[in-house]
């Protein structure tokens, strides 16, 4: 492809992905961006080859005052549309810059319209930048990358045939230039995209190392935030049903050693209820406390201030990356001992249940330290015991009318003693005997607890974990009601458990006279949901989740505090790395390597540290660009590789006749010149003269012109050598 | 028809007035694509004027004769404000040097005042006359004539004004044949006026920005400022080259490439033209004898400087 079609092509192209980014970050509204799309098409086609193209390209309905003209109309219409119609500045300059871009599409001839055309898409793609952060943005910016180094390339290498090109000087001279336009060869293909992704990986390390404000003003709301029901002070029976087939994201969790839970099930807690009517679960222990602030971001809930007994059970750290919910709940594996992240502050209340103040409206990131509660030996066989009023109060309280459950609980549990193989007995009778559906409408009933034990024997957990807790109360074990979520879905590629809306649950946390409240579940495993799609699928599902995730969490709320890790990183790399070489080197330069290191130590230990791990990067990063500015030859070198290679056997064809003919006799002053010589060369041998004349030519075109000669040329240059060389001199 | 054909033309064209002196008229044309202004050093009656009026005259250019006595004044160049009774205000005459070419006759018969009043113009291509500022046409080129044979009644022009004029010519007497050539020629009609118009000054501005194209490769630029530096060093001299003198040599480097057909300037482009871009801006050491005849003797020192110059390879 010659460079100059190569030169239109890519700059539609550049057009295109800032307008593709625009119009998926929603800045245009259709009309606009049908009517761009079309100019964009249009303009490709003018671009391209064939008999109705070419027509297509010559013909132009609007004459140049017509374009200006339009222009004048869109700016009226921008402040048409600020002021009455969008309302606002951004839009409505968006709009007048995609009018701008159509303009300058059906308009593209000097090089300023180029120029015009580039900055427009510049612009464009910044405010695509700043209108979201999603992540389908990565493979545009690298697109608009990609095409913003071909079209600077070709800029710059079709500069100089158009400038030398003469308007008023006739067309053969014009011909003339363009048969000596270069064309897209290979090579330039390659060093261009190598350019793009060496531009790219620059871009990254800018991105990751100079510091910065955060971004996306002009970003619009998040949406809004994912209903979740289940965790408010009042649950209804049955309100966790419908959610159960929403696959919603809700939350991300990543536990500290990046491997999956043993059990394979992790159960995330939210809120605790006391109180059942028979109808509706209530929490009446919702008094909130706020926690204590350990450190900055971390907050203790229980541990080290409360010297409670020693706990066996293992801890499980978890990092956990929270979509915006409807409520303030911070989910975590029970029970939590320390939980750290951005917030103001944070509540408990008395059932153990973490909230922030308010609901978030962004994806928060929370790490929390857990400890599991396991059974103490002692409580496998003790006997259930007495309780303080104000505890059974909340505890032990069950509704009117539950005698029925409460003898079916004696029947169950009359073998069993201990208070825990009571608990267990209830736990397996309602897995084993009781059927998992969502489709159990029993929340319209008026006893919905008995319908489900007596008669339909159909429910999910909610009704498993109301069923259990009651019958429980009933026969003298306090126990509660918790919801949330149970984790199933790990994502192989990313190491976290992914958790939906789906996974909503609800199961009894049973508490036992030693050990305190455990956590029991009669559910049984869902068999319903998931089965319908191909395991392939879900892998890439998972695959598309994780690197989602990679993207909000390392490119969107990527933290001056993130920069500063990856600094730290990079610096204790580089440490290693030179005491390596510092190891290897130091046999041979011993005494200047200690003092060189001293150096090092002094310079590193003093309080710039932190502001050289910002601050060297940067400057590598500058030098790197100034070499390359200063280095222009060996761009240019790298540009026309093979340009300098003929160039090089030319001028050594030429040296070669040179001394050739010194040899004849024929020596040349180091104060002549090229033509001169040949002049010289004629006078004292004529034979010669075409061929001395010939490579002399080929010579400074190549040496001084920086016109390289073709492979024929070369050759011929050759043959004449040769030629001479064969010769005598009379 | 592209540059070099043309250039070549225009060339020919002059060449059936001016007989013999091809490189004096390649010259011409180097400065004039220069952008440069032209000091034509010869005896009376070998073709000055005739070489100036030949090239407006291929030019389609307009063409002004200035002819410099004693007795000139500035106002006589410039022009002057005169009172129109209809419109009741002062109106200006634009004065011979809003043209084109214009050839200043035996520039040095006239007064500094008078001189200075030209060099200004050449050196700034506008004109100020009564607080007003009127721009001269382009493209702009003057040609200076002086006799080197006549001293009396002369105001020599000073070097520091001698730098403004890009090169300096001799025309010489032209070959015995060529002479006859001439004699041959039927006297009707002044051999210029036959000349047709090839160019536009339009197309004359083009071809002086083509020559800021012509690549100037860096060790040839190099070579030139090697050369300047040699006048600043040289025992012989007392004044040297100045940074405007090795301006002159490049932009007359490129516009000979040009005139010749390359886009790239050569060594022996800026080895031809030194002599005589640099003769005139230098000052020969008074221990090298007399003032009078110093042409040649700029000329033959600047050749030897050039010649102890090793050319880029």
């Amino acid at each position: 492809m010659p460079f100059d079609q190569a030169l239109r092509f890519a700059s539609i192209w550049l057009a295109s992905t800032s307008f593709i980014g625009l119009t998926l970050g929603a800045g245009l509204p259709e009309w606009l961006a049908a009517l761009t799309g079309a100019a964009l098409i249009v303009a490709l086609l003018r671009n391209g080859e064939g008999k109705f193209v070419e027509r297509l390209g010559t013909f132009t309905p609007i004459s140049a005052t017509g374009w200006n003209l339009l222009v004048i109309v869109g700016f009226l219409g921008f402040w048409v549309d600020m002021l009455w119609v969008s309302g606002e500045l951004l839009p409505a300059g968006l709009h007048f810059l995609m009018i701008l871009m159509i303009i300058k599409l059906f308009n593209l001839k000097l090089r300023r319209d180029y120029l015009h055309l580039y900055a427009i898409s510049l612009v464009a793609i910044l405010a695509s930048g700043s209108l979201t952060t999603d992540l389908w943005y990565l493979p545009i910016f690298l697109l608009y990358l990609l095409a913003g180094v071909w079209t600077l390339l070709l800029f710059q290498l079709t500069k100089h045939p158009e400038e030398n090109r003469m308007p008023t000087m006739s067309a053969t001279m014009r011909a003339q230039s363009r048969a000596s336009v270069s064309r897209v060869t290979p090579q330039l293909f390659w060093l261009a995209n190598g350019l793009a992704l060496a531009t790219f990986g620059l871009t990254l390390a800018i991105f990751f190392t100079i510091p910065r404000v955060s971004a996306g003003f002009y970003q619009k709301g998040l949406g809004e935030n994912v209903r979740t029901s289940g965790f408010s002070e009042t649950v209804n029976l049955g309100e966790i049903g419908p959610i159960k087939r929403d696959p919603t994201v809700v939350m991300r969790v990543e536990l500290s050693d990046g491997s999956r839970y043993e059990a394979g099930r992790l159960y995330l807690r939210g809120v605790g209820f006391d109180q059942y009517d028979g109808k509706a679960w209530t929490n009446r222990l919702s008094y909130r406390r706020v926690v204590s602030e350990d450190a900055t971001g971390t907050f203790v809930l229980r541990g080290s201030r409360s010297p409670a007994p020693p706990r066996l059970g293992e801890t499980i750290r978890q990092n956990i990356l929270l979509e915006p919910l409807d409520t303030p709940v911070l989910f975590a594996a029970p029970l939590i001992e320390r939980v750290s992240g951005k917030f103001p502050s944070v509540q408990v209340d008395l059932t153990g249940s973490v909230y922030l103040p308010f609901p978030s409206s962004s994806r928060i990131e929370y790490s929390v330290l857990s400890r599991s509660n396991p059974v103490l030996p002692t409580d496998l066989s003790s006997e259930p015991s007495l309780y303080p009023e104000s505890f059974t109060r909340h505890f032990l309280q069950i509704p009117a009318q539950s005698e029925r459950i409460a003898g079916l609980a004696k029947e169950i549990t009359h073998a069993q003693r201990s208070t825990y193989d009571k608990a267990n007995a209830i736990q397996s009778f309602l897995t084993h005997n009781f059927r998992y559906s969502l489709d159990a409408p029993l929340a319209e009933l008026d006893n919905p607890l008995e319908e489900f034990l007596f008669s339909r024997k159909t429910g999910y957990c909610e009704h498993y974990a109301t069923a259990m807790v009651i019958m429980l109360r009933t026969i003298g074990i306090p126990a509660r009601l918790v919801t949330g979520f149970l984790a199933t879905e790990w994502n192989e590629y990313g190491n976290y458990y992914l958790v939906r809306q789906q996974d909503a649950h609800a199961w009894v946390e049973v508490h036992l006279p030693h050990s305190g409240w455990i956590t029991m579940d009669p559910t049984p495993p869902s068999i319903e949901g998931g089965g319908s799609s191909s395991p392939a699928w879900h892998a890439l599902g998972r695959m598309m989740d994780t690197i989602r995730l990679q993207w909000s969490r390392f490119f969107v709320q990527y933290s001056a505090a993130d920069q500063l890790a990856v600094m730290r990183e990079l610096k204790a790399e580089s440490t290693s790395a030179r005491n390596k070489a510092l190891d290897s080197m130091s046999a041979l330069f011993g005494p200047f390597i200690a003092m060189f290191s001293g150096i090092m130590e002094y310079a590193y230990k003093g309080t710039i540290q932190s502001l050289a791990e910002v601050l060297g990067p940067a400057l590598i990063g500058l030098g790197v660009l100034l070499w390359l500015g200063i280095k222009r030859p060996w761009v240019k070198g790298m540009v026309s590789k093979k340009t300098t290679r003929d160039e090089q056997v030319i001028v050594q064809l030429y040296e070669k006749m040179v001394k050739h003919l010194a040899v004849k006799g024929i020596s040349k002053p180091i104060t002549t010149g090229p033509l001169e010589f040949v002049r010289i060369a004629q006078a004292k041998w004529s034979d010669a003269n075409s061929a001395v004349a010939s490579i002399t030519e080929l010579y400074c075109r190549a040496r001084f012109g920086q016109i390289p000669p073709t492979r024929e040329q070369l050759s011929l240059a050759e043959d004449h050598l040769r030629y001479l060389v064969a010769l005598d001199k009379p | 028809m592209n540059s070099t054909d043309i250039i070549r033309a225009i060339q020919e064209n002059i060449a059936r007035v001016i007989k013999g002196k091809p490189q004096v008229i390649e010259m011409s044309l180097v400065a004039l694509l220069a952008r440069g202004h032209l000091l034509l050093e010869d005896v009376p009656g070998v073709g000055k004027t005739t070489l100036a009026h030949s090239l407006a005259r291929s030019l389609d250019c307009s063409f002004k004769r200035i002819q410099f006595t004693s007795d000139l004044l500035p106002s006589d160049i410039v022009g002057v404000s005169i009172f129109n009774r209809q419109k009741q205000a002062f109106e200006f005459m634009p004065g011979p040097i809003f043209a084109n070419i214009v050839l200043a006759d035996e520039i040095n018969r006239t007064t500094p005042k008078t001189q200075s009043s030209l060099l200004e113009a050449m050196s700034e291509a506008q004109i100020s006359f009564d607080n007003k500022t009127y721009p001269l046409n382009q493209p702009f080129m003057v040609i200076a004539t002086q006799n080197p044979a006549e001293y009396h009644g002369t105001f020599p022009l000073p070097e520091s004004q001698l730098d403004r004029f890009l090169m300096r010519l001799r025309i010489g007497y032209p070959s015995p044949e060529e002479e006859k050539k001439v004699l041959d020629r039927p006297q009707l009609l002044h051999p210029a006026e036959e000349l047709q118009p090839l160019l536009t000054a339009h197309d004359v501005l083009l071809l002086q920005e083509q020559v800021d194209h012509v690549l100037m490769e860096e060790s040839i630029t190099d070579y030139l400022l090697a050369i300047v530096q040699s006048t600043r060093q040289s025992d012989l001299l007392s004044l040297g080259v100045s940074t405007r003198g090795a301006l002159a040599l490049s932009r007359a480097a490129k516009a000979l490439s040009l005139v010749r057909g390359r886009t790239y300037c050569l060594p022996d482009d800026i080895k031809e033209l030194a002599p005589i871009v640099l003769s005139h801006r230098i000052m020969v050491a008074r221990a090298q004898g007399l003032r009078q005849r110093s042409f040649e003797q700029a000329e033959r020192i600047i050749q030897d400087l050039v010649d102890t110059i090793p050319v880029p390879v």
